[in-house]
């Protein structure tokens, strides 16, 4: 494509643009960073709230939501953490989310790279099936999932959590893998197969090293997906120390009445770690998150 | 014929993984469709009748405008920003980008039943941060329950939508941006032209296929979300925030006509799947 | 964690007991929305109730499993639509879905029970809300009722009385909102609270015996007595006796905005009762709304909110068992335990004997006041349409108070989802 000749039409038509001054360049410039400070203030305002009302040490709901509240409490943390059920909240869905996180890493992989790389039949039907499964809405499809985990004894366990949630995120995860896949090098794979390989030991010995940061990626975006699910485990889930800290927060809004401190330290709680974790992986979520798009 | 039985065993775990609990449950919801139910139990054969319902239900209709009224809302305001950042982001350091690039994704971490949980609290109209940041600059006048009242709930909803999913966005686009050929830019510059020219002009149409993809993105997830809805409104005002995912949910669950609710999923799923479909084609050939 | 391992223990007991009828325990499963704290807040009492039940009835063993009462509604569905009915359950919201389960044979009829255990502390118009075609299908337990609380400070400070009739009741809204307050903290955010307001102002428009003529007769929600129900409520909206922006506010906000002073008044029911009298820090007190048209006799809301409910499922012994076990809870020794401790009135209970027992003064005097009227308490609404028709209840009633829907829209759309749901034979009969 060429992108100067596409250029050159409309800006001959503009002459008028050529002769901008240095004073409404800057003008634009200062514009421009405004506009990147306004929507930081847009993405980060909700989250300062939320942690001001979680050190607040009385809710006082009708003062300013934005007085910084002194001394700093921390009592909220500790009541929602030691007596109201967020300790086996918390490690429920440390154990649900690695639980699917791993178990998407076992299949979604192999399936990438049979779509990539494989002389698979009807390579095309397959990954549409799977495609397909992106469109899913969750209400829609609970009810007979409930029935059928009933039939498999697995309501009320983590397990019956897991399995779905896994299977839920495989749509995403097959068509990033396959990305991923797709861009080992084919002599790479070729050269091992000369060798005599099996084709399981150029997968593990040769794809995955190659796609390790993929993994990485996938990794964090399953854990990621995971953790935020809300509606799988409030159905699957009735025994109160299964609980995710999702449902364990969305059932805090009417069981405490107006402990808008406790909810808040629950909120944090919920998805502290998850910022957390992104900051610290923030290269891995990205380059997983793009994979997909810019190709 | 022994490398294709390979590939099948390399898809197969997936594969039965996925159809087990997602391919077999649609299986079920789709025949569910066809019957009339009592309460979440069968009471007989019911054709297609359930569908010719479908005509009848004001909910039904009313929840697909607000559903077409949240995708296009989705692709005018958190894609158009996202475009916009990222394009302006690229031009700054390398600190900046990862600084800012992480600020405006910092939302999408936050679950959504948590993220609904503290806009609620914003838009409270007994003690919101909304209505105080009026009457903080004099406009208390024009403070209201924004999330309960039919001229603004679904705008005011959008917003929090928006809040979550415009980060991806910059992050995509700014993916996308880096990968472009910089040579076009510094001739675009030689050649006099402005910010806003290169962006109109070299930007914006080499990002087409991206965003193509976000867009086909933004809209499935705009026609199959609900957490964001149910821990907020539940579809209130009257039925000024419903949408497909609560109208079945609340068919399903509350009225317990498993019958009717399987309807309304199928005819969710096709459209979605059609709409996409169509674009995923597009995609491919643009 | 102990919990699971006892009911894995239980589980293994039950394998044996069937192999060994003789020694057999009878294990009921039982779902309940007791919780620690907050509305229900009955939980402790419950699992007091359970040990001096199991002492008392020997061979039952009850395994309880606590469901969140915002959730209890699907999950409960959800059980019955995957043959997983627990034994016993105490879900809400009463009559309107109970007779769905009746008319589908998912919960068990208990007329038998009914006979044996002598229930008559459960009155007719109790036994009429949880039969379906004559027969008895729930036992319900807490008795319900509607009034209006009020901040006596803030009335004596404002020079007001508790009025004698719905005149001098606008009266005191005026006057509250003149000086500034809110005359009546209500939320409507969570969409239920405006059912039971509507329901409290209907009964004093159309009486008990007018809206028996619709919900069992052939009458139409197209009538004046109703239309006047949907005006009156309409015009609280309208005139300011609500917070701005009550579409928005929820249910638990209201009651803070209340128990805070800001407001003089909150039209609810009893079931907030101990939060509100442990949180106020005024003086506060109970009356009952005055019949709203003329020649309705004073009444109000009364209901049940939940019931006993036993699955159709279970095996004869198991609900034999299940009856013996709610046949001890409700037994007249143990009502001063779900008092005293479970923070909630069981039905049959007469205001003489809260008057003995260690509660506070606020739930006598409600009681008092409500239980005075028996014969011309009315319906609520939420806990008697079915579901069906409550789903259409919900958003129009949102409209009619937010403005958006007239009286008349607001009936049409009534009459419109109540005939539907008649044709469907979903209404409950007694």
């Amino acid at each position: 494509m060429n992108a100067t000749a596409m250029l050159a039409a409309p800006s001959a038509s503009r002459p008028a643009g050529r002769h901008r001054s240095l004073g409404a360049y800057a003008a634009g410039r200062l514009g421009r960073h405004l506009i990147l400070v306004l929507f930081a203030l847009y993405a980060l305002a909700p989250v300062y709230l939320v942690l001001l009302a979680s050190v607040r040490s009385e809710a006082d709901l009708f003062s300013g939501p934005l007085s910084l509240p002194w001394p700093i409490d921390l009592s909220n943390y500790a009541r929602t953490w030691n007596e109201s059920g967020f300790a086996h909240y918390f490690l429920n869905s440390l154990i649900i989310s690695t639980g699917s996180t791993v178990l998407v890493l076992l299949t979604a992989p192999l399936a990438g790279y049979a779509f990539a790389k494989l002389d698979l039949p009807r390579k095309e039907l397959l990954f549409g099936l799977f495609l397909a499964g992106l469109v899913v809405p969750a209400p829609s499809v609970i009810v007979a999932l409930y029935g059928n985990l009933q039939k498999l004894g697995l309501l009320d366990t983590r397990l019956g959590v897991i399995l779905p949630q896994a299977a839920l995120l495989l749509p995403f995860s097959v068509f990033m893998m396959r990305t991923v896949m797709q861009d080992v090098p084919k002599e790479l794979i070729e050269a091992a197969v000369v060798d005599g390989a099996s084709p399981l030991s150029v997968y593990f010995r040769v794809v995955l090293p190659v796609v390790r940061p993929g993994l990485m990626s996938l990794a964090l975006i399953a854990f990621l997906f995971s953790w935020q699910e809300y509606l799988l485990p409030l159905v699957v889930i009735q025994a109160d120390d299964l609980k995710p800290l999702t449902v364990g927060a969305a059932t805090l809004q009417g069981r405490y009445g107006v402990d808008y401190g406790g909810i808040a330290a629950a909120g944090t709680i919920a998805f502290g770690p998850l910022v957390v974790l992104f900051l610290v992986m923030q290269r891995s979520f990205v380059r997983g998150l793009t994979a997909g798009a810019v190709k | 014929m022994t490398s294709q039985r390979t590939a099948i065993l390399f898809v197969l775990p997936a594969l039965v993984l996925y159809l087990a609990f997602v391919g077999l449950p649609i299986l079920q919801v789709a025949a569910y469709s066809l019957f009339s139910w009592d309460n979440g139990s069968v009471t007989g054969f019911a054709g297609l009748s359930n569908f010719a319902r479908l005509i009848d239900d004001s909910v039904f209709w009313t929840a697909l405008g607000h559903n077409g009224i949240w995708v296009v809302l989705t692709l005018a305001f958190p894609l158009m920003i996202g475009l916009l950042l990222a394009s302006i982001l690229a031009e700054c350091s390398p600190r900046t980008i990862r600084i800012l690039g992480a600020i405006y994704f910092l939302p999408r971490t936050i679950p959504l039943v948590v993220a609904g949980i503290i806009w609620g609290w914003i838009y409270n109209p007994m003690f919101g941060l909304a209505n105080w940041a009026l009457d903080m600059v004099g406009l208390g006048a024009l403070g209201g329950a924004w999330l309960a009242e039919p001229s603004t709930a679904l705008y005011a909803l959008n917003v929090v939508g928006a809040w979550t999913f415009f980060g991806f966005c910059v992050l995509i686009y700014l993916a996308a941006i880096q990968a472009i050929d910089p040579s076009l830019y510094e001739a675009a510059q030689l050649d006099g032209a402005s910010w806003m020219k290169r962006f109109r002009f070299v930007t914006v149409p080499l990002l087409k296929p991206t965003t193509l993809f976000l867009g086909l993105y933004a809209a499935i997830e705009a026609m199959r979300f609900f957490d964001l809805v149910w821990v907020t409104t539940q579809g209130g005002p009257g039925y000024d925030t419903e949408v497909l995912t609560t109208h079945i949910y609340k068919t399903f669950f509350l009225v317990g006509d498993f019958g009717y609710a399987a309807t309304l999923s199928v005819v969710l799923l096709a459209i979605v799947l059609t709409v996409s479909g169509v674009s995923y084609r597009l995609l491919r050939s643009a | 964690m102990k919990q699971r391992l006892k009911m894995r223990l239980v589980a293994s007991t039950m394998l044996v007991a069937s192999i060994v009828p003789a020694s057999a325990e009878t294990v009921v499963t039982q779902w309940d929305q007791f919780a620690t704290s907050g509305i229900t807040a009955a939980g402790p009492a419950m699992d007091e109730l359970i040990a001096a039940c199991e002492k008392a009835l020997p061979g039952t063993k009850i395994l309880r499993t606590v469901v969140p009462s915002i959730g209890i509604r699907e999950s409960y569905r959800l059980a019955v639509s995957a043959d997983k009915t627990p034994d016993l359950a105490y879900t809400w919201p009463a009559a309107s879905v109970l007779a769905g389960y009746a008319r589908t044979g998912k919960v068990a009829p208990l007329d038998a029970y009914y006979a044996k255990y002598k229930w008559d502390g459960i009155n007719d118009f109790y036994r009429g809300r949880n039969s379906y075609k004559g027969k008895l299908y729930g036992i319900p337990m807490e008795q319900d009722l509607m009034g209006v609380y009020y901040n006596r400070d803030l009335f004596k400070k404002l020079g007001l009385e508790v009025p004698k009739t719905y005149a001098e009741f606008q009266a005191v809204a005026a006057k509250v909102k003149e000086a500034g307050y809110v005359p009546i903290a209500f939320g409507n955010r969570d969409r239920w609270p405006a059912t039971n307001t509507l329901s409290l102002i209907l009964g004093l428009t159309a009486g008990r015996d007018g809206e028996e003529k619709v919900l069992f007769g052939d009458a139409s929600w197209n009538q004046p007595a109703f239309k006047q129900a949907a005006e009156t409520l309409a015009s609280w909206a309208k005139d300011g006796y609500f917070p701005r922006g009550f579409n928005g506010i929820g249910y638990d906000e209201a009651n803070a905005l209340f128990l805070g002073g800001r407001a003089a008044m909150t039209v609810t029911g009893s079931w907030v009762l101990q939060d509100m009298a442990r949180g106020a820090k005024f003086d506060l007190g109970v009356f009952m709304l005055p019949p709203i048209a003329e020649g309705i006799p004073a009444g109000t809301m009364w209901g049940e909110g939940s019931q006993w409910q036993i699955a159709a499922s279970a095996p004869d012994a198991t609900k034999d068992a299940a009856a013996a076990y709610v046949d001890c809870l409700i037994s007249p020794e143990h009502r001063q335990v779900w008092v005293e401790k479970g923070f909630l009135v069981p039905i049959g209970t007469k205001a003489e004997d809260l008057s003995g027992w260690n509660t506070l003064p606020a739930v006598k005097e409600f009681y008092a006041e409500g239980l005075k009227t028996p014969d011309t308490n009315f319906y609520d609404l939420h806990t008697t349409l079915p579901e069906s028709v409550t789903q259409v209840l919900y958003p129009e009633l949102q409209r009619l108070i937010g403005g958006d829907a007239t009286p008349d829209e607001f009936l049409t759309a009534m009459q419109q989802s109540w005939t539907k749901a008649v044709a469907n034979g979903e209404r409950w009969q007694p």
